[in-house]
């Protein structure tokens, strides 16, 4: 902590406006906090992750993507591979377009702002430290804070309900165990007064990049060959998936019967999802399956107005299994359920119960209709039932992870206390910066 | 666990795939490790499930199917970027910037680092590990012991070649052991809502320990005991009953049979 008065000093390396900025594979979610006004999620923009290329050859950087009509056989090009920045060529024409243009952009001075930066759990070290002097030698932020993203949740309000917790604090829950299922994995992090404990944090490798390929894989060697068509994957993966409460009832709902014996499948569950053609549409819609249209679909001309239709039955439900049952595509790994009683296993008995009473979802997985439902229920079949189980999935779980980056940095206090200056960067280097981070040495 | 430290580089650029690491004396011929054998990496881990028997060939064909569902980025993606600038501001950025390297060669890199430290003489194993990551290589001793009958007490010693290798320190089995004792036992070893006080020592050291390398932090497999892994029909999703005798793929009957043998199938 700086002695008092400190902030007077002619200049302070710490500047008034900070870039928090949680780097997802997927998507960014990118906007500034100030000491001036408490941050919201509505401070929060998301921005795709990526550089991408339609049919027309016409490439689209980042946010570009909104003005974009037409997403067939559209190929990406994804700087953040299994949640890391791996390809910074493509990150920094991303970052630049995005923050430090005005045009468009955020309009940002890296020299005038400081960085919050959330990372995936994990990182190589090597990656680390090109992240590291990326952000001070090429970007020149005036100071920054690389921190784990399910940590910088330990500065949100717990999303129970209000007679639960404390008043709006900064101040961490003794225990919390942060689920992170988003787009490049699904990871469990006990934090301790919003410390985390790394050698429990596990990983499993089932994220959201996952089910919409298996749902592309599934799609494409049942019925139409959509390997070149990720993005509307995606777009019917949002749309219609659910986890099921009862996934061998639900097998069987949407079973069609054996040649001697068929049988309705139940078209609550069976659905035709009208491809959208980028002509009259840019999007698709489901609709309950209509066994004569479907039909009827292959004798459409092959020129001319038609409809195409790609059927999903059991893929609905199959598919965000994987979350829970990952061993259904031969993936060695326990599910989310046993994954954190893994990571849980770690703890002393002592914190155990802590964590099982405070747990927080976060990532776009957990919007997932029924998502929340069958991990409480999973859970409370693998802990003894005396012991208090509380979870909940925080009220946005996509910006939730920067929303705690943004009250950190809010407090002037807090920031000051974790940042490192371009400065403190020159004299002592990226190794040293790399050791700060990781919590191993003095400032 | 090792140590990690970031080692000066030496040479020229690291080229895909591999990594430059000092010369200790180690030859990594005489023992065994190769971190492209994933097959043998996924015997050892016990990823091939009980109750399914499968071919080499299948299980590549699973792994091959796996890395694909994993893939980040297109391969056909060739997608420069508009108005690249080729302005650098200092040669660590311009290497960074200029580098063709994907996740999978970092990860190697880790990897091979990893092994680099463990078999580098009195690495890891002893120094600074002892107090502070005990009870983190006790339950990695525990879990490293996929086919002993008895669970050691004391963390396996990690200059056995099998903890040595980083694939190796993968948890293998859910490190609560009395998980896999009966159906009776309930995955924890809290009992009541009022478990024991907080040893301080004890979590001041988990708190001190450092991250863990990619992949340690890797969940493990299901318990053993568990149900079975579940098969479906290659065609259409239901169970699948029915083992095709040419490819060894599953069907869930007569259709779904017959429309795997044309189209499907994959050995004719
Ligand atoms: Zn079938
Ligand atoms: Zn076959």
């Amino acid at each position: 902590m700086p002695p008092k008065g400190w902030r007077k000093a002619a200049h302070d390396p710490v500047a008034t406006q900070t870039l928090v900025l949680d780097n997802g594979a997927c998507t960014l979610k990118a906007g500034f906090a100030s000491a001036a006004a408490a941050p919201s999620y509505d401070d929060c923009r998301i921005i795709p992750n990526c550089i991408a290329k339609g049919r027309d050859k016409r490439v689209y950087i980042a946010s570009d993507l909104e003005k974009c009509t037409n997403f067939g056989e559209m190929a990406f090009r994804r700087p953040v591979e299994r949640g890391f920045i791996v390809n910074w060529e493509a990150e920094k024409a991303i970052w630049e377009h995005e923050f430090l243009e005005g045009k468009g952009g955020l309009g940002c001075d890296p020299k005038e702002t400081n960085l919050v930066l959330a990372e995936a759990p994990n990182c190589p070290v090597q990656l680390q430290k090109n992240c590291d002097e990326m952000v001070f030698e090429e970007f020149e932020f005036a100071t920054y804070y690389r921190s784990i993203g399910p940590a910088l949740n330990a500065y949100n309000d717990l999303p129970f309900s209000a007679s639960d917790s404390p008043e709006t604090s900064l101040l961490p829950p003794e225990c919390l165990l942060l689920i992170d299922t988003s787009y490049s994995h699904t990871t469990i992090t006990p934090l301790y007064n919003g410390r985390p404990i790394h050698s429990a944090i596990r990983r499993m490798s089932v994220g959201g990049k996952l089910l919409t390929n298996y749902l592309k894989e599934l799609s494409s060697t049942r019925h139409i060959n959509m390997l070149d068509e990720t993005y509307l994957l995606n777009e019917i993966k949002e749309a219609v998936s659910f986890v099921s409460p009862s996934f061998k009832t639900d097998l069987e709902r949407t079973w069609k019967g054996g040649l001697s014996d068929r049988r309705e499948v139940d078209p609550s569950i069976v659905l035709d999802y009208v491809l959208p053609n980028y002509e009259h549409s840019a999007h698709g819609f489901a609709r309950p399956h209509d066994p004569i249209k479907a039909r009827r679909k292959l004798l459409q001309p092959l020129d001319g107005p038609r409809e195409d239709i790609l059927p999903v039955g059991n893929e609905r439900f199959a598919v965000p299994e994987l979350l829970f049952t990952p061993t259904d595509i031969g993936l060695q790994e326990a599910g989310l359920p046993e994954a954190i009683m893994q990571s849980l296993s770690v703890l002393p008995a002592a914190l155990q119960a802590g964590m099982l009473a405070n747990m927080v979802v976060v990532g776009g997985n957990s919007l997932i209709k029924g998502f929340m439902e069958r991990l409480e229920t999973d859970l409370r079949q693998l802990t003894p039932s005396n012991i208090p189980l509380r979870i909940a999935r925080a009220p946005d779980p996509i910006k939730h992870t920067w929303l705690g980056g943004a009250r950190l940095a809010h407090d002037r206090d807090i920031l000051r206390s974790v940042v490192v200056t371009r400065a403190q960067y020159q004299e002592r280097g990226s190794t040293w910066l790399g050791k700060w981070f990781a919590g191993g040495d003095a400032k | 666990m090792p140590h990690i430290e970031v080692l000066p580089n030496t040479g020229a650029a690291p080229a895909p795939g591999w990594a430059y690491v000092p010369d200790t004396g180690y030859d990594p011929s005489k023992v065994a490790f190769n971190p492209k054998d994933r097959k043998r990496q996924a015997t050892r881990q016990g990823a091939v499930p009980t109750g399914v028997e499968l071919s080499a060939r299948q299980l590549t064909a699973v792994q091959r199917r796996i890395a694909e569902l994993e893939r980040d980025n297109d391969a056909r993606s060739g997608i420069e970027i508009p108005n690249k600038k080729t302005t650098f501001k200092t040669s660590a950025t311009k290497k960074i910037l200029m580098s063709a390297k994907e996740i999978r060669h970092w990860l190697d890199d880790e990897d091979a680092l990893l092994t680099n430290k463990a078999q580098a003489p009195g690495a890891g194993a002893r120094a600074p590990a002892g107090r502070v990551i005990k009870p983190v290589i006790g339950a990695r001793g525990r879990r490293g012991t996929l086919t002993a009958t008895t669970v050691p007490s004391t963390p396996v010693q990690p200059s056995t070649p099998a903890t040595n290798t980083p694939r190796a320190l993968t948890p293998s089995v859910p490190a609560f052991p009395s998980s896999v004792a009966g159906s009776q036992d309930k995955t924890l070893e809290i009992r009541t809502a009022v478990p024991a006080p907080l040893d301080m020592e004890k979590l001041e050291a988990l708190l001190a320990a450092p991250p863990l390398p990619y992949a340690a932090a890797r969940v493990g497999p299901p318990a053993a005991g568990g149900p079975p892994q579940r098969l479906f029909c290659d065609t259409c999703g239901y169970w699948g009953r029915v083992k095709c005798l040419k490819c060894g793929a599953r069907v869930c009957g007569l259709e779904c049979k017959g429309k795997h043998d044309q189209s499907m199938c994959t050995r004719f």
